[in-house]
């Protein structure tokens, strides 16, 4: 029967091409925007290179503090003696590490300027991100208290450096911001749309200008905890925000007092949204109407489109209903063949869709526009599609065959 | 003829409803977006106000270091200064042009409060940056004697705080004396609304005047660059030196505007592609399903030209009734004043948006248009 069904749409694709065309290209391009979207924010908040442990990862990245008249506020990054005392020392987790967020640097190889994103870290660092080397190994607790003046740099940095040679640079002295610092070695880049991972350069905290011996409790470090397991992040937050009750109040900072301190260990996502969600809700509600808005605009108005060319197509082939109605078919089965055969079409659109995404996601990774961009169609990306391609399907089916259904046998025979 | 089109798509409205919501929306759209575009234009219009090439910010960062910070700041000025290569030099906060960072300060004359930009410099800036002083003159250290320190307002100030009363010479806020005025100053770029801004001869002992703007001679490459880093950082040990080219810090403040309205076209245009497409699929049916009417009225002596005409004005009756309700939400963010900006953006913008939506409906209809032209009345009525 479904296989009929097929033979018949099939035959009807082919007899008017324009219309085939048309719904066809409606189809694969919103389909193909959709695609492109959830892979790209799979790459932005999925667990992917170096940052693969983000199941378990929790972030901890903004302090605030405020005092009791609600007037000042004071909030940013930790200090490194801060971070040492409180996350450290937690009982519950696998391991934490301290570092800093991105910063630029410049390095010179004769008359030439690289642009540099500069990471203090300390060893953890290493063993929580998963981080691929290409050369030498990373540093170690022995060299941080060395006090070595060693760094890790990847891959794009190394090229520009010192060319794109063969041979190993481990061992290589290379001066950043008049320091002359030793190569230990060589990591494959990281994009930068993974803040807390990329850089050009990773240096222990304890080479200069690291400003890692700030006695306040506000610096630029900030620290990522890593949970044995994804279950027991609920009790690794819970110890944290214990040791945060704990911190005696209130706190003076640059001559400042404050009564209240607000740092979470959230999840990469919570993290990621918190900036926009924070805020005042006049301003999540703009946020939100404005997403709700162009996801109608994306998929509500494609999908009244594919009604529309729906209706008038099946509304032309009412002769055809009116001969099957005639000779006995049922409202029911009518309209199954036409849901059956839209999603067909859809199917169609969703392979072209498909194909098609995979050409733009080649072409963003090969661009450069990300670096080291790493855009894929996953299975769940895939799974989503295929899910929306059946919603389409159904939308621009039911419609139309509902329609023509009450279509009477003697109307129908006429036209 | 107008009346009779209208009376034809209003006694089909059912079956148009669903293309009257597509057009609508592509309307709405449109004229969000055209808004955008319009705004962005008229900002890229105003004059910058000064020169950027060969300007380059050189950021200090004292770090651990924190005793005399104020002195060594002024030193490396003073060192900077006197490179062969360099033709000017001025030291800023961290607000210098196209940053991330932004002063705001509230000024006060005769108790009318202007929100103002701040910037805390000194005497070099103008020159640094090729500002020219059309009123008065830019501050020099000799000015800051007494009790008032000298002050330079951009034009917008002077046109928000004193209107036609001559600016040189007043007191604001208590403090200040304005000996200058100057036209404009988009710090953020082209893209940046034109704010009062005014302009503070810094105190010598002010430790956050910790970036140098130097202006070096054209061709000059990073070779003089690194010998300068290396000069700054051996005079002050322990601190970060970071250099940016104000020309690439520009190109960085120009995307933070133009991603998002590259976004929102590409977007835009994947809908209108999608209603194009629609419109047309349906106008084409539509045409061949009223084959025997256009045959009849061949028959009876229509032009191919009428025939066409008539097509074309259904569609854009159509489109009429989709713009009637858009515009009637359009003139809501003029009238409750939403983004706070003029009315002529959005007039300019509902134009905009009516025009392309014309466009796109008059192209779709073409087509299907001209085919319907060339039915000749005899086979269309034989099928009959």
């Amino acid at each position: 029967m479904i296989t009929n069904y097929i033979k018949i749409a099939w035959k009807v694709l082919m007899r008017h091409p324009v219309y085939t065309f048309i719904t066809l290209f409606g189809i694969s391009l919103t389909l193909t925007v959709l695609m492109v979207l959830t892979s790209f924010l799979d790459h932005l908040l999925g667990p992917h290179y170096p940052e693969t442990k983000r199941d378990r990862s929790l972030y901890i990245m903004q302090m605030a503090l405020r005092d009791s008249t609600q007037q000042g506020q004071s909030s940013g990054p930790m200090s490194f003696r801060f971070l040492t005392d409180n996350v450290k020392s937690l009982k519950t987790p696998e391991r934490a590490t301290i570092c800093t967020f991105v910063n630029s640097s410049n390095a010179y190889v004769g008359s030439q300027k690289i642009k540099l994103n500069t990471k203090f870290t300390d060893a953890d660092f290493w063993r929580v991100m998963d981080f691929t080397f290409i050369d030498g190994k990373p540093y170690t607790e022995q060299n941080i208290a060395n006090g070595d003046y060693v760094v890790v740099i990847n891959d794009d940095l190394r090229n520009q450096y010192f060319g794109r040679g063969e041979e190993s640079v481990v061992g290589k002295p290379i001066e950043i911001e008049n320091v002359r610092y030793r190569v230990i070695g060589v990591v494959k880049g990281s994009p930068f749309t993974r803040p807390f991972s990329y850089a050009d350069v990773y240096f222990p905290y304890t080479t200069p200008r690291s400003n890692y011996q700030e006695s306040g409790i506000r610096g630029n470090y900030i620290s990522i905890i890593l949970a044995k397991k994804s279950a027991d992040i609920p009790a690794v937050q819970a110890e944290f925000q214990q040791r945060m009750d704990q911190i005696p109040l209130p706190i003076t900072y640059y001559g400042a007092k404050y009564t209240t301190l607000e740092l979470n260990a959230e999840t990469y996502a919570d993290n990621f949204l918190r900036p926009v969600l924070a805020r005042d809700t006049g301003l999540r509600t703009i946020l939100f109407g404005v997403i709700a808005f162009v996801l109608f605009m994306l998929l509500g108005l494609p999908a009244i489109n594919l009604v529309n060319v729906n209706v008038s197509r099946i509304m032309e082939r009412a002769s055809e209903i009116g001969i099957r109605k005639a000779f006995g078919a049922s409202v029911k089965t009518l309209v199954w063949q036409f849901i059956i055969e839209n999603i067909f079409i859809t199917f169609i659109g969703g392979v072209i869709a498909l194909v098609l995404t995979g050409i733009v996601i080649h072409f963003i990774n090969q661009s450069g526009w990300i670096a080291y961009a790493d855009l894929t169609i996953n299975l769940s990306v895939f799974i989503i599609s295929l899910l929306v391609c059946l919603l389409f399907g159904f939308l621009s089916g039911v419609v139309p065959a509902l329609r023509m259904s009450k279509l009477s046998i003697a109307d129908a025979l006429k036209a | 003829m107008i009346r009779h089109l209208f009376r034809l798509i209003w006694n089909k409205k059912r079956a148009h409803t669903l293309l009257i919501v597509e057009i609508w929306a592509s309307f709405m759209v449109l004229f969000g977006l055209s808004t955008l575009i319009v705004v962005n234009v008229r900002k890229y219009q105003e004059p910058l106000g000064f020169t950027y090439d060969n300007v380059w910010a050189v950021q200090l960062h004292n770090n651990q270091d924190t005793t005399d910070v104020a002195s060594k700041l002024l030193r490396i000025i003073q060192r900077v200064r006197t490179y062969p290569a360099v033709e000017s030099a001025s030291g800023m906060g961290d607000n210098f042009p196209f940053s991330a960072y932004q002063n705001g300060s509230s000024i006060t004359y005769k108790k009318h409060d202007v929100q103002a930009d701040y910037y805390s410099t000194d005497d070099n800036f103008a020159n640094t940056l090729g500002i020219a002083v059309p009123t008065g003159h830019w501050y020099r250290s000799a000015d800051s004697v007494g009790k008032y320190r000298p002050v330079v307002i951009n034009e917008q100030m002077r046109k928000e705080l004193f209107a036609a009363e001559n600016p040189l010479g007043k007191i604001v806020n208590d403090q200040y004396k304005i000996v200058g005025v100057i036209d404009n100053f988009k710090a953020k770029g082209e893209f940046m609304a034109n704010r009062p801004a005014l302009f503070e001869l810094a105190r010598a002992n002010n430790t956050w005047i910790n970036t140098i703007l130097v202006r070096v001679k054209p061709g000059t490459d990073a070779a003089f660059e690194a010998t300068m880093v290396k000069a700054i950082a051996s005079q002050l040990p322990g601190w970060g030196v970071e250099v940016d080219y104000l020309t690439d810090s520009r190109k960085n403040q120009h995307n933070l505007v133009l991603v998002p309205i590259i976004i929102a076209s590409i977007v835009c245009g994947f809908l209108l592609i999608n209603v194009a497409l629609g419109l047309f699929g349906v106008l084409n049916l539509s045409i061949t399903r009223r084959r025997s009417e256009i045959g009849l009225r061949r028959a009876i002596g229509a032009t191919g030209s009428g025939v066409s005409t008539q097509f074309v004005g259904e569609t854009w009756v159509l489109a009429t009734f989709a713009i009637l309700i858009g515009l009637l939400l359009a003139v809501q963010f003029p009238l409750l004043n939403v983004f706070d900006l003029r009315v002529g953006v959005y007039v300019t913008a509902m134009g905009i948006a009516m025009l392309i939506i014309y466009l796109i409906v008059t192209l779709c209809a073409l087509f299907p248009s001209r085919q319907a032209a060339l039915i000749q009345p005899a086979t269309a009525l034989h099928e009959e």
